[in-house]
């Protein structure tokens, strides 16, 4: 566990040493409130309206949001975590030390997934402190929606990394993370048009119904925590598998 | 070749009969990119405490055979052996034994040097206090003492390479590979990092690439040259340069034309080629010899008889450019001799 730490505390440092993290706390602290105060969520068959026209007190419009800009914030933070490597040589030395690549791959994955968290909790806390000052607010829900967030940030990085990997370039890695994970979010949009079957599939496969639908109103369901989880669990075993063939290069 | 090969392998058998393996192994070892192969059925032995040189032409496959040795690749065919053990990708006391300094020290640069050397010691599983002692003694070692809190990106290349040198001795591991260490760095540089090498070659075993030659006559006994991927050359320096061609080199005070014409037939030496045409009618003549006692009493003996003043004879040894040179063309023209040779 020693060794996991170190390369998650590696990772970490290396994100508040650059832009990064600051810019990624930065856009979700600011535009997440932004959109949920003033725009509301448009998208979608039954459209939200924002916090002030609605005058709920409720953070179910930013819960709204978070799936989608996640879709585009987690592939900027992964997009490094192998590929940045490989450009710079640190792979190969990597390779040589005495650790498991899924040790090293854990601990990028428990970083960046830290991280991603902790952008989402402090956007969802400063409109949480707002909404509870305005109105009476429904905590436990706020706690279901990080709960849920912890989640999906967890899926999401696990597909982001497992894309870095198999990405020789960062902007290559960021720009397959965001065509997958957007996907991923757009499922649902198309459950209207879908026949049955493949309707009820789009919906099962993404992780935006599975976040909306329990996690983003307060109810823990324990069939989305296992789609959560197996979604990371293969989407970080794909990353081990992707470095691990670095050692066949042919 | 024989008898190089067989010195080596001398000091295998004494090896195994002691009934300890060596600390590098490479058995057969053999990788190809695409079409090319890299590394073809490549064996050589590194026993504890040795300093051995290895060399070769560009892309003859030296970073290939090093990366397999540290589990950074996996042949194809063929085994790499840490003490024994297997180098793959589960190998992790293989691998624990072995400290890597890769071709171009490719570093985490964003990190200050005692947080990335701290970083290496939890990775190899150190505690707080062994690490803080462990960084201590390679920041002695490597002389970065006054640079331990500088930004890795801001070192100049020579220190970038003692860093690179630092996280591979940090573990203090028993076996070093250092690929091309002293590459790309200002002559001060190059010999202190050659000092480094030296002074750490007392207490391990160490593989050395470079493209350095005088750099390997100063400090390695032994020499593996490697080119095309097959390994041509694998013993004692000196005994490389056995039969790759000594020269004696003579100073005469006479003429050009008269010193051809009298020179032209010394016993057991080819025909004399002007080296050199100094001040005061010195001119300097060298001679290509099979024996070379007997080549210098001819010249001696010419010289007295025809009352030409000889100021200087001297044997000059094969260099290891000439004995780097004649292998790798060697090897190159059996290579292209072969039929059914691969397309490199």
């Amino acid at each position: 566990m020693m060794r996991v730490l170190a390369f998650a505390r590696r990772e970490l440092r290396a994100a508040f040493e650059s832009p990064v993290a600051y810019v990624a706390i930065g856009l979700f602290v600011v535009v997440l409130p932004t959109l949920f105060f003033f725009l509301g969520y448009p998208i979608g068959g039954v459209p939200l309206p924002g916090l002030w026209e609605g005058g709920q007190a409720s953070l179910i419009v930013l819960f709204h949001w978070i799936p989608l800009l996640l879709a585009f914030v987690v592939p900027a933070l992964s997009m490094g975590t192998w590929a940045e490597e490989r450009r710079s040589g640190t792979f190969e030395l990597l390779l040589t030390y005495p650790v498991s690549t899924a040790q090293v791959a854990l601990g990028k994955f428990l970083a960046t997934t830290l991280l991603a968290f902790l952008m989402v909790a402090l956007a969802v806390l400063a409109a949480a402190g707002t909404v509870a000052y305005l109105g009476d607010l429904d905590w436990n829900t706020v706690l279901g929606g990080l709960a849920g967030a912890a989640l999906l940030c967890a899926a999401y990085v696990a597909i982001a990394q497992f894309l870095s990997a198999v990405s020789s370039e960062q902007l290559v890695a960021f720009l397959l993370g965001a065509l997958v994970l957007g996907l991923l979010w757009a499922l649902p949009l198309f459950v209207r048009v879908l026949p049955g079957d493949l309707a009820s599939s789009a919906e099962s496969i993404s992780p935006t119904a599975h976040y909306l639908g329990s996690f983003a109103r307060g109810v823990l369901d324990a069939s989305d925590a296992i789609y959560f989880g197996l979604v990371t669990i293969v989407g970080l075993a794909g990353g081990v598998l992707m470095v691990e063939r670095g050692r066949w290069a042919r | 070749m024989n008898s190089v090969m067989s010195t080596s392998s001398e000091a295998a058998g004494a090896r195994a009969a002691a009934g300890t393996p060596p600390m590098l192994a490479a058995r057969a070892l053999t990788k190809s990119f695409g079409p090319v192969r890299a590394v073809r059925d490549v064996t050589f032995e590194v026993g504890a405490g040795e300093l051995v040189g290895f060399l070769g032409p560009n892309g003859a496959g030296k970073s290939t055979t090093m990366k397999m040795l540290t589990g950074s690749l996996l042949p194809d065919a063929g085994r790499a052996e840490v003490r024994g053990l297997a180098v793959d990708g589960g190998a992790r006391a293989a691998r624990a034994a072995v400290g890597y300094l890769p071709e171009h020290t490719p570093l985490y640069s964003e990190m200050r040097v005692t947080r990335y050397l701290g970083f290496v010691g939890e990775v190899y599983g150190l505690g707080r206090s062994a690490r803080r002692d462990a960084v201590e003694r390679v920041v002695d070692a490597c002389d970065l003492d006054g640079y331990t809190d500088r930004r890795i990106r801001t070192l100049s290349k020579g220190y970038r390479q003692r860093v690179g040198l630092a996280q591979a001795l940090l573990p203090d591991p028993p076996a070093l590979i250092l690929d091309e260490p002293t590459s790309g760095l200002d002559p001060a540089e190059i010999v202190r990092i050659r000092d480094l090498v030296v002074s750490l070659a007392r207490e391990k075993t160490i593989l050395l690439s470079t493209h350095v030659l005088p750099e390997v006559e100063e400090v390695c006994r032994r020499v593996l040259i490697i080119t095309g991927g097959r390994l041509v050359a694998d013993g004692p320096l000196e005994a490389l340069g056995e039969g790759a061609g000594d020269a004696v080199v003579a100073t005469v005070v006479a003429s050009e034309e008269r010193a051809l014409e009298l020179f032209g037939a010394v016993v057991n030496a080819s025909s004399p080629r002007v080296v050199r045409r100094g001040d005061e009618g010195r001119l300097t003549l060298a001679f290509d010899v099979e024996d070379r006692f007997a080549a210098a009493e001819s010249i001696a003996r010419t010289a007295a008889d025809a009352s030409v003043v000889l100021v200087e004879l001297r044997h000059e040894a094969p260099t290891l450019e000439r004995v780097f040179l004649e292998r790798t063309r060697a090897a190159r023209e059996a290579e292209r001799a072969r039929p059914e040779a691969p397309p490199q």
